[in-house]
C-alpha cells in the first residue's frame, strides 16, 4: 500500500529507470514483507523463500523496463515471485526440508499465548501445505495476501473462473484438513 | 487421504465477499470463522528481511537492456531453422531428429502463421516428452507466465512443437511439461544460469531478425 504523500510505484520506477537505483529501496520496503509471506507459504522454508525473493527482486530490478504497467507493479513482483517459486518447487530436491516440517513463522517470546499461536499456525500451514501448489497459491493469494480475482490472474496467468474453482477446491481441502488435524 | 465434500455455495459466496456471512446458518458460520481464522494466522510477516542483499547485488547493474551480456554466438537452429546440425545421443532422439526434419523444414514465415515485424524474428521450439498431457514454453519474452505458448503433439508421437514471433534478440525459456515439471531444453545451443542460486540453468535462444535471415538465405543462394 501506498502512503499518503508516499511516491507512487509509477514515480518510483521512472526514477528507478532515470538512473536512481536507490529508489529501488522503497519498492522493496513496500512489498518485501508480503513477497516473503507469500513465498514462505509457497515453499513453505523460510530461508529458500527468502532466496525466491532475493533474487526475483535482483531479476525485477534488472527487468524493470520489462513492467508494461507500472501502476500494477505489485502484480508484477507477485508474478516473477510466483515463478520463481514454482520453479523450486519443481525443482525441489529429496534433502530439503519438507513443506510439513518448516517451523512456523511466529517468532518465539516465550509465553503460552504465543506457544499456543506457534502450534495454531503450525497446524494450520501442515494444513495449507497438504494442497497441491496451485490451490496453495490460489488460497494464500486470495486469503493471505487479500488479492482480487482480477489481480490474481495477473499475478498467476490464470483465467478468473478457474481462480475461483482452484480457491473452492482449496477451502474445501483445507477445512477437511483442519477437521482431521483437530 | 483426507475425505473433501463440496462446501456450501452460500459459504463460498460469503467467503468470495458476495454475501452477509451473518446471514448464513449456525453451522456455516462456524465452518466461515475457521477458514478466516486460519488465513489471518497465515497472514503473520516473516521477521527475516532481504533487502541489503538486494541492494548490494544491485549496486552495480542497471535496469534493463543494456545488462543484458551478449551471446558470444548465435543459436543458429532457432533463428534460421534449415542450418541444424544435432548430436544425437539416446535413441528416441532418431525419432526427434526426424520430427524436426518435418517441422524445420517449414518455410520461415508460413503463410497462415504469424508474421515477424523488421526486429522481429520466428523461434521454433521442439521438445521430446513422451506421455506428456501438456508442453508449454515460458521465458523471458512471456514474463516467465505460463498459458501464452503451447507446444502442439499433432502427431501423438510425444515431439511437441511451437513457433512463435518474437523480438530479436536474446530470450531464456523453459519448457513447463504437465504444467508442474520445468525442464531445460536439452537441445538448446546455449545455456544461462538461472540467477537462483542453486546453479540451475535456464535454455537461451537468440532470435535474429527474419529480416536479415532472409537476406543471408538469399546471399547463400
Amino acid at each position: 500500500m501506498v502512503n499518503d504523500g508516499a511516491p507512487s510505484d509509477v514515480e518510483i520506477v521512472a526514477r528507478v529507470l532515470g538512473g536512481d537505483g536507490e529508489a529501488f529501496g522503497i519498492l522493496i520496503r513496500r512489498y518485501e514483507p508480503g513477497l516473503l509471506r507469500f513465498a514462505t507459504r509457497m515453499l513453505g522454508n523460510p530461508d529458500a523463500a527468502a532466496d525466491a525473493v532475493a533474487e526475483s527482486l535482483v531479476r525485477a530490478y534488472r527487468h524493470l523496463a520489462q513492467c508494461r504497467d507500472p501502476a500494477r507493479l505489485r502484480s508484477w513482483l507477485y508474478r516473477i515471485t510466483g515463478n520463481r517459486c514454482r520453479s523450486h518447487l519443481a525443482r525441489r530436491r529429496t534433502n530439503d526440508i519438507s513443506l510439513s516440517d518448516a517451523p512456523p513463522l511466529a517468532d518465539g517470546s516465550d509465553t503460552w499465548a504465543v506457544l499456543e499461536r506457534g502450534e495454531q499456525v503450525a497446524l494450520v500451514e501442515r494444513a495449507l501445505n497438504a494442497l497441491p501448489a496451485e490451490k496453495r497459491e490460489a488460497f494464500v493469494l486470495k486469503h493471505v495476501e487479500g488479492m482480487s480475482y482480477e489481480e490474481m490472474a495477473a499475478v498467476t496467468g490464470a483465467r478468473i473462473p478457474t481462480l475461483k474453482m482452484r480457491v473452492h477446491r482449496a477451502r474445501e481441502a483445507l477445512l477437511a484438513a483442519l477437521e482431521e488435524l483437530v | 487421504m483426507m475425505a473433501m465434500s463440496p462446501i456450501d455455495p452460500r459459504l463460498q459466496e460469503a467467503l468470495d465477499g458476495e454475501r452477509d456471512p451473518g446471514t448464513l446458518p449456525v453451522d456455516l458460520r462456524e465452518a466461515y470463522a475457521r477458514l478466516i481464522g486460519a488465513a489471518n494466522l497465515l497472514q503473520t510477516i516473516p521477521a527475516t528481511s532481504v533487502a541489503a542483499r538486494v541492494m548490494a547485488e544491485i549496486h552495480d547493474l542497471k535496469p534493463e537492456v543494456e545488462n543484458l551480456r551478449p551471446a558470444r554466438r548465435i543459436v543458429r537452429w532457432l533463428s534460421r531453422p534449415r542450418a541444424v546440425t544435432l548430436r544425437l545421443r539416446p535413441a528416441w532422439t532418431l525419432a526427434l531428429a526426424a520430427g524436426l526434419a518435418a517441422i524445420l523444414l517449414m518455410p520461415t514465415q508460413p503463410t497462415n502463421g504469424p508474421i515477424p515485424g523488421a526486429q522481429e524474428g520466428i523461434a521454433q521450439f521442439v521438445g521430446h516428452f513422451p506421455g506428456a498431457r501438456s508442453v508449454e514454453v515460458v521465458g523471458s519474452f512471456n514474463d516467465w507466465s505460463r498459458g501464452s505458448l503451447h507446444l502442439q503433439d499433432e502427431n501423438h508421437n510425444g515431439i511437441w512443437h511451437a513457433a512463435a514471433v518474437l523480438p530479436a534478440g536474446p530470450h531464456e525459456y523453459m519448457f513447463v511439461v504437465d504444467g508442474e515439471r520445468w525442464v531445460a531444453d536439452p537441445l538448446a545451443g546455449r545455456y544461462i544460469d538461472d540467477g537462483f542460486g542453486a546453479g540451475h540453468e535456464n535454455s537461451l535462444l537468440i532470435v535474429r531478425p527474419a529480416q536479415a535471415s532472409a537476406e543471408e538465405d538469399a546471399d547463400r543462394r
